[in-house]
């Protein structure tokens, strides 16, 4: 609050200043001792309404990026000034109960918003370049654990999604609803089966009912059940489960996309390792790496199959990224080695001496306005940034110049580096640090 | 020749300019239509197909086409693809969006208003009544007026922002579109120079023969208007489903298919009924700030009398929304099924949350006003004492309708639940419960109407009896099929309960058209209790209009993010990867703040607007002010 208020004199007092300059001066120029009376009055009036606007723009810009939810209390004050000044000018008094009323809207609507809980969506998956082909079976189904469910063993947490998106609209356990998809629940066994549906017509792709029989001219269909598997990853519409087509096309088209094109784009090294966790998650020997990828080969021509990627493609730096933002934050900490110099409130392990203690939500504001401070940061978000990937635009007094690396903007990805910046800005000296996880 | 001949003559030619600068822009795009998709293949043909012609095929279509234009960039984070302004360009560019939508939604809503009301002013038989609709359309299209230059404004500093922020990202969209760019700036040309003739030409064509010549130029109008409005939601029809391009987005010679994607017109239906409805809102709530600081009571009388049309003519465009709003979803879900889930069950599923409150709001709000407006009846008091039961009604569906079906818990919170729904009102967070909730809420709607329309008549006709059993019964089992709908819900497989909504939406749309005209019917010759007394309403009644107009510029700053986010880190879904240091969505708190800063920025410079409008009035010389019918003392007899 004490902050709040001195924001606002620090942002507002030329304007603050004249109008408690004209108080004054009405207090000695007006002679009827009535009109001198109102005059003096409305200006106080005046003055309280500016000083509230200003608390409430500050209020605004030092929250603005944060996550404290405080944004809608500008709101409410600009709501109780309009209100305010209503009641004492009434010739514009519609006006300002209008705009208040508008305010007041505005400002319970955003608070709803803020009560409600905060999801946010992270940022597009990092390509990752791992060799699947040398794993053995067990890690390589829980590479595809986690590229189904975002990670091992959460494959029984409701609302767990991973790269591939399959539980938007697959169930993979027994009981669970599946409306929009077939439920997964027994799939190596059950594909076995559809290859024998009059449908399917295996052997005879041009019998089929379905708007596209092939996967590509001359594809074929599915021999054995992880050919089934992989033809219905790369061509859900080649044969669709009655039941689950797009409605109105009488089962002839699947609403599923196909998993090696956009958005999905997983490549076959990355199916090969779903379909074994399909496997191996019912106690089932899986198919081997190479016959899993040979079956994908025979759905997804050449031209087609997903290129992983390689040094060339990826920008400067990005192979070897410490953190891709999606760990919590403590262990973006942790792997940017910045507990090793630095003591940060919070975070279990963070007590550095080598470098300043990270207290930015105190700090950053202080040194911004240093004269000293030669960076171009005019809020918190933006000088803890301006820190992180530029440790030279300010040198905190007391510690020496280049000892923290110059690295950080190309070895932290954008969601690893909002993420520091979102728990540095809320740590205040003597107060509670966020969680951290 | 005599001058009411050459005022006609001009009138006449006045209206070819109009419908000339109209077919203008189509006359010009069809030889280039016709050349853009012929061009690849005619050079191939002029090489006796010996030379390569590389072909693609459509990403929605399916269909092949020669591959025509260059490769959607792969863009990285870098200054060159995503400059940087020590702030978050997508935070400056939603906000510049934004107001451009508001302005933009405001002067192509208001025209249609204005042909309404003319319209109603030339076939009204009562003279008083049609001045006054004649000087209210005429009102509104001076409001807009100022509100268009301000549109312009807003869409040159959003071109500015997009191609300071975004120049890889706008490069290749302008490029898409590059067969109808020319088209689009010259629709906004005869827009604005219809707008110009239709305004200026008001005084000049006001009796008979001109008057429909000026009436037919409003139907002009709308028609540019509407064609410019397509025209830019194809833009965002193809970000959001892309089609006309090949996998990796390279143009397929086919500019009707880059237009006409899956969802162009789910969106462009959904705009319309939107644009009318927030026109309307913002209209009433300039009324309702003229009402507030009135000094007299002919101004009073006045201002809340168009309040009341415009409260109107919104309401009746916001009360089918939600069904536009159904087939867009629809059409989402068709097109790709993990769009549609992350919207309503995934990411932005909060989102939906706060929209179904808003919607609560809105038709409360419009109940609201109803109720008020009774008491400016005499002979209406019979209906206030049933107004308790309407808002239980109001009450139940709203509560119902924001009921969440899930919500993101703690593992204790889960354990103390007993599940991820609560065991009494997580049955009321599914879509069977909230169909019933909304089509009560609008079916109440319907019924405050028909209170409203007859609150000082008494039915005159033979069999008002029966008439007035006949409606009672209707109401009664509307409301009974509703609910009993809803409930049987439960007890059918979710794609069965899906073609629940089609009766329950018919139920209430069937209490819409048939209770209406019935009421009309019943009303024709009614006896007068009294008068309305426009003016005596309470002041209430003005804020709830405000409540209106602000909530729904609230709603559709929230739907607009809503749609835009769900494509989430791609520019264009599936083509173009948006690989900026903003390719995340934002938490519901953020978006909630970002969207009452653009609702409270758009207020604060439409008052602007509306205080220059006065301004102008204030000028405007004595004798033109004498004749403003609007201010006659002159009771209206009808709504």
């Amino acid at each position: 609050m004490i902050e709040l208020i001195k924001a606002a004199i620090g942002m507002g007092w030329p304007a603050l200043g004249i109008l408690v300059g004209l108080m004054f001066y009405f207090k000695a120029s007006i002679s009827d001792p009535v009109a001198n009376k109102r005059a003096v009055f409305k200006t106080f009036i005046g003055t309280i309404g500016a000083f509230l606007l200003f608390m409430a723009i500050a209020n605004y810009k030092m929250n603005f990026f944060e996550e404290s939810r405080l944004l809608p209390v500008s709101l409410v004050l600009i709501t109780s000034m309009t209100f305010m000044m209503a009641l004492y000018f009434t010739n514009i008094s519609a006006l300002l109960k209008i705009g208040g009323f508008m305010f007041f809207i505005a400002a319970a609507l955003s608070g709803y918003g803020n009560w409600l809980p905060q999801v946010e969506g992270g940022f597009p998956p990092i390509e990752e370049k791992k060799d699947f082909s040398n794993m053995p079976q067990t890690e390589l189904a829980d590479e595809g654990e986690k590229i189904i469910f975002g990670g091992v063993g959460q494959n029984k947490v409701q609302g767990a999604i991973g790269k591939g998106q399959c539980p938007l609209c697959h169930a993979f356990h027994k009981g669970m609803l599946g409306e929009r998809a077939p439920n997964l629940d027994g799939i190596p066994e059950r594909a076995e089966a559809q290859l024998s549906d009059p449908r399917y017509h295996k052997g005879n792709p041009a019998a089929r009912d379905s708007n596209q029989k092939e996967a590509f001219p001359g594809s074929g269909t599915a021999e054995n059940a992880i050919e089934y598997i992989a033809e219905s990853h790369s061509c859900p519409s080649c044969f669709v489960v009655a039941g689950f087509g797009v409605k109105g096309t009488n089962d002839k088209e699947s609403p599923m996309p196909s998993i090696h094109k956009p958005p999905i784009s997983l490549s076959i090294p990355e199916l090969a390792a779903v379909d074994t966790w399909l496997y191996v998650r019912e106690g089932r020997e899986a198919p081997g790496f190479d016959e899993i990828v040979k079956s994908y080969e025979k759905f997804i021509p050449e031209s087609d199959r997903p290129k992983p990627p390689t040094e060339g493609d990826a920008k400067p730096g990005a192979s070897a990224l410490m953190a891709d933002g999606t760990e919590p934050v403590d262990q973006i900490f942790a792997k940017g080695q910045c507990v090793a110099c630095h003591t940060i409130p919070g975070i279990a392990g963070a007590t550095g001496t080598i470098g300043p203690k990270l207290v930015e939500g105190t700090n950053a504001p202080l040194r911004i306005k240093d004269k000293d401070y030669k960076g171009k940061a005019k809020s918190v978000p933006d000088y803890i940034m301006e820190s992180i990937v530029e440790p030279s635009a300010y040198v905190v007094k007391g510690f020496p110049d280049n000892t923290m690396p110059k690295v950080f903007g190309q070895k932290l990805s954008a969601g690893a580096l909002k993420k520091l910046v979102d728990y540095l800005s809320q740590v205040h000296e003597g107060k509670e640090p966020p969680k951290a996880s | 020749m005599g001058s009411v001949t050459r005022t006609k003559l001009m009138s006449v030619m006045a209206l070819c300019a109009m419908i000339g600068l109209l077919l203008m822009p189509v006359l010009v795009a069809i030889p280039a239509l016709a050349s853009d998709g012929g061009a690849p293949a005619a050079d191939a043909k002029k090489e006796g197909g010996e030379a390569k012609v590389e072909k693609g095929k459509d990403v929605y279509y399916k269909t092949e086409g020669i591959v025509s234009g260059p490769p959607a960039p792969k863009t990285t984070d870098s200054e060159k693809d995503y400059p940087r302004y020590n702030f978050e360009s997508r935070v400056l560019l939603w906000f510049a969006n934004q107001q451009h939508l508001y302005y933009g939604s405001f002067v192509l809503a208001v025209p249609i208003f204005c042909m309404i009301i003319e319209f109603m002013g030339v076939v009204s038989k009562d003279k008083a009544l049609a001045k006054r609709y004649d000087q209210l359309a005429y009102d509104f299209i001076k409001i807009s007026l100022t509100a268009y230059s301000l549109t312009a404004i807003l869409g040159g500093i959003l071109i500015f922002t997009f191609l300071t922020l975004y120049p890889a990202f706008f490069q290749y969209l302008s490029g898409i579109f590059r067969p109808v760019m020319h088209i689009y700036a010259l629709m906004f040309v005869a827009e604005s120079g219809t707008l110009y003739i239709y305004y200026y030409g008001w005084d000049k064509m006001k009796e008979g023969f001109l008057k429909w010549i000026h009436l037919s130029m409003s139907v002009v109008l709308n028609v540019i208007g509407t064609i410019l409005m397509f025209l830019a939601n194809s833009w965002i029809g193809f970000m959001m489903s892309p089609a006309g391009v090949d996998e990796q987005g390279r143009y397929l010679g086919n500019i009707w298919h880059v237009i006409h994607t899956a969802l162009w017109n789910p969106l462009n239906l959904h705009r319309i009924l939107g644009n009318m409805a927030f026109g309307g809102g913002v209209v009433a709530a300039y009324a309702a700030y003229r009402f507030l600081s009135a000094k007299t009571d002919e101004e009073r009388a006045h201002y809340d009398w168009m309040g009341y049309i415009a409260m109107a003519l919104g309401v009746s465009f916001l009360i089918p929304l939600p069904f536009a709003g159904y087939w867009l979803m629809r059409e989402v879900y068709a097109y790709r099924q993990q769009m549609g889930i992350t919207l309503m069950g995934g990411l932005l599923a909060w989102l939906f949350i706060i929209q179904a409150t808003m919607i609560g709001i809105l038709f409360l709000s419009t109940n609201y006003y109803l109720w008020q407006a009774l008491g400016r009846m005499r002979g209406a008091e019979k209906y206030q004492r049933y107004i308790k039961y309407l808002v239980f009604l109001l009450t139940c569906g709203f509560l119902v309708f924001i009921t969440p079906h899930t919500i993101v818990m703690t593992p204790a919170e889960l354990k103390a639940m007993g599940g991820q729904q609560h065991p009494v009102l997580g049955n009321y967070g599914v879509m069977s419960a909230k169909n019933g909730g909304i089509n009560v809420i609008i079916t109440t709607t319907v019924l405050s109407f028909v209170w409203y329309m007859r609150g000082n008549k008494v039915s005159t006709v033979s069999w008002s009896k029966f008439g007035n059993i006949f409606m009672g019964c209707f109401f009664f089992f509307a409301y009974l099929n509703i609910i009993m709908l809803a409930v049987y819900g439960y007890y059918i497989p979710a794609n069965v309960r899906v073609g629940l909504s089609v009766p329950q939406v018919a139920t209430t749309l069937s209490c819409l058209f048939f209770m209406f005209a019935l009421n009309s019917v019943m009303m024709k010759g009614a006896k007068q209790m009294g008068p309305i007394e426009w003016g005596k309403i309470s002041a209430r009644s003005q804020y709830a209009l405000i409540m209106l107009a602000t909530a729904f510029t609230w709603m559709m700053g929230l739907m607009g993010y809503i749609r835009s986010s769900v494509r989430l880190f791609w520019h264009v879904n599936e083509i173009m990867r948006d690989n900026s240091p903003w390719a995340y969505t934002h938490t519901v708190g953020f978006a909630a703040n970002m969207i009452s800063a653009n609702v409270l920025f758009f207020w604060i410079s439409i008052m602007f607007v509306f205080w220059l409008g006065a301004l102008a009035a204030k000028k405007a010389p004595v004798e033109a002010k004498a004749a403003v019918p609007g201010r006659a003392a002159a009771p209206a007899v009808g709504h």
